[in-house]
């Protein structure tokens, strides 16, 4: 693994996994978006599966998405929400929609309209992530480690630490310990409340 | 063994259920030492066995 500092950059140089291969087909369709959550765990090498992908891509019109959807369709994958594209694009007013390979279930790319600051910020900060020569956008892994300290569930330290959203935070951490810069990622730890889960990272 | 004399001590269930998380934990400390000291190549094919397992072309 090689950590390019100053272009921010990231290279494993491993072969893709079925998981990937699901992942570049499907960011393949697309002209922009980052890749968040679990999948940046995994594609950095965390020793666990997912059955979903999560994705944000910036707010587009009908148009627009009426010409991703049709780019959709004809790669093989289909919506697993609904058959209609009105019906697609006006829930992803409210939340996200799954796509997956046809008549398959799993994985599927959970897609979502950026809305919220957070979502904003880990678009416009991005990352290459390379696999060989396959190049990925992921979120930024200062955002990353402290949304995952977020994500996990309410509870007291037993429940919390059997977390598997805790697990890919640990594991992001540790491998990007010295690479990160500490104090965007305290900053995130702060806004995020998420201060007293620091402990599961030493 | 039927299950009604099945006894559970739910004091030991519980300690056990901790000890498995931070066990959990500590694996991944050594995952992530391994990937430093081993190549991309090498660990990469260890966990594409595991997730070609579960998720098909």
């Amino acid at each position: 693994m090689e950590y390019d500092g100053d272009k921010k950059e990231i290279h494993f140089d491993r072969d893709l996994n079925n998981l990937d291969k699901f992942v570049l087909d499907f960011i393949s369709l697309l002209d922009n978006y980052v890749l968040v959550s679990g999948y940046i765990s995994i594609i950095s090498g965390r020793s666990r599966a997912t059955e979903d992908v999560d994705l944000l891509i910036p707010q587009m019109s009908f148009d627009k998405f009426e010409e991703l959807w049709k780019r959709i369709e004809e790669k093989g994958f289909e919506c697993l929400n609904t058959p209609k594209i009105e019906d697609a694009f006006g829930m992803l007013s409210e939340h996200a929609i799954r796509f997956a390979r046809k008549g398959k279930a799993v994985p599927n790319m959970e897609f979502k309209m950026i809305r919220k600051d957070l979502e904003r910020y880990a678009f416009e900060n991005r990352i290459k992530l390379f696999l060989k020569d396959k190049m990925f956008w992921i979120s930024p892994l200062e955002l990353q480690i402290a949304y995952k300290l977020f994500l996990a569930a309410d509870g007291m330290d037993e429940e919390l630490i059997q977390d598997k959203d805790i697990e890919d935070a640990r594991h992001l951490y540790k491998l990007f310990e010295d690479k990160i810069n500490k104090e965007e990622f305290l900053s995130f730890v702060n806004k995020l409340n998420v201060d007293k889960r620091l402990r599961f990272l030493e | 063994m039927n299950v009604k004399d099945v006894k559970v001590d739910l004091d030991e269930m519980k300690k056990f259920k901790e000890e498995n998380a931070r066990e959990r934990l500590k694996f991944i400390d050594f995952w992530v030492n391994y990937m430093k000291t081993h190549s991309d190549e090498e660990w990469g094919e260890q966990q594409r066995i595991l997730i070609d397992s579960q998720i098909g072309e």
